[in-house]
């Protein structure tokens, strides 16, 4: 049975949807089989995210209503042979998902693949509720500013109650994803830390993933950063991808390349 | 604290600011959060009802998502003023 990771935060525009396809891409590319799954019904853009939105054909709306079977909705990666992607409907009615219906698509997702990544909608409206209530795992993203913090926490509040495995009496792991970290406005004071966001949410940490320009341009060719061996945040993502599977890894040290040892070693170099 | 500082005063760098600025806004938030949190105000009234006239109940925690500690500020009807 496959693990469904779904992909959250409070605010919108915090980075789920980069998250949830670099983490995909990281844990097929660690050889599981991996579906990444778009549920921000009406604004999909994991699809162009991946790469994949000329593929297009079918979308999950479809599955759940029986237009067609699921393996015709499923797009198979080019570049990931074990990722396959469903893409959201772009039907602008929100409350298009039905939850039996999501839950007859998950069952079946999580006899065929080893993890179901979620994508879910910012907010905590009917879009959140279907994106987590068979979550095994959630992923909250945060960003360190006051706004995305605060609403981290209403999120790592209600998932409990939206979820059916903490009604079981089971836990949903959850994890926080610190995302656009900016080192040299850390040193100065100007934003808060990853500690200063750990201990205000107070949930373990899975990922700290540095503000980096390498994302945009990934996003802009529709290739995600993971695959890019030489920048940090694709490094950032691969060691997030092997903590979801167990690994204990150090995080990366983000430092400004402007401090004064980093102004030394210019001079010298 | 450098010299400097210590001589000059230090300015609050503003990530301090949104450290404290949240702490004090979530203690809040979470408190409500709570699904039983306004039957338990009604419970504590009725409580404190049999001994003195009570105005309001604040409650707030200092604590994170496991909430283990709930601060229970009992405002009463002072008798002077009536
Ligand atoms: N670490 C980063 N460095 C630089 N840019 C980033 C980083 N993370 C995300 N971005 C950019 O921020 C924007 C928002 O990211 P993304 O679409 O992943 O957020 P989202 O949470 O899915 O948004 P929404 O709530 O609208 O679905 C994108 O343009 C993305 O490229
Ligand atoms: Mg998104």
């Amino acid at each position: 049975m496959g693990t469904i990771i779904t992909v959250t935060s409070g605010k919108g525009g915090v980075g789920k949807s980069t998250t949830t396809a670099n983490v995909a891409v990281g844990l097929a590319q660690a050889g599981k089989r991996v579906v990444a799954v778009d549920f921000d019904i009406g604004l999909r853009n994991l699809d162009m995210i991946l790469g994949l939105e000329n593929r297009i054909v079918y979308d999950s709306i479809d599955v759940m209503e029986g237009r067609c079977k699921l393996s015709q909705a499923l797009i198979s990666d080019k570049r990931s042979k074990n990722l396959f992607f469903l893409p959201a409907s772009q039907t602008k009615d929100k409350s298009a998902l039905k939850k039996e219906k999501v839950r007859e698509l998950l069952e079946v997702l999580k006899k065929d693949f080893d993890y179901i990544v979620i994508d879910s909608p910012a907010g905590i409206e009917s879009g959140f509720e279907n994106s987590i209530f068979l979550a095994d795992e959630a992923l909250i993203i945060a960003t360190p500013d006051v706004s995305s913090v605060r609403d981290a926490d209403r999120v790592i509040g209600i998932i409990d109650a939206k979820s059916e495995k903490a009604k079981e009496g089971k836990e949903v792991k959850k994890h926080v994803v610190i995302n656009r970290i900016k080192p040299e406005m850390v040193e100065s004071g100007e934003m808060m830390s990853v500690d200063d966001v750990l201990n205000i949410l107070a949930i373990p940490l899975i990922g700290v993933i540095p503000e980096d320009k390498k994302i945009i341009s990934a996003t802009n060719v529709g290739e995600p950063i993971v695959y890019d061996k030489n920048s940090l945040a694709g490094e950032a993502f691969r060691r997030l991808s092997r903590r979801i599977l167990g690994e204990d890894l150090e995080f990366l040290e983000l430092k400004s390349k402007r401090g004064l040892l980093g102004i030394i070693k210019g001079l010298f170099s | 604290m450098s010299l400097f500082e210590a001589l000059f005063g230090r300015k609050k760098k503003s990530a301090e600011a949104a450290k404290d600025r949240l702490k004090i806004m979530l203690a809040h938030e979470r408190v409500h959060a709570l699904p039983y949190i306004d039957d338990l105000k009604k419970d504590i009234i009725e409580v404190v009802k049999k001994y003195a006239e009570v105005n309001d109940i604040k409650i707030k925690t200092e604590k994170n998502q496991d909430i283990d500690f709930l601060e229970v500020e009992i405002v009463l009807n002072s008798p002077s003023k009536d």
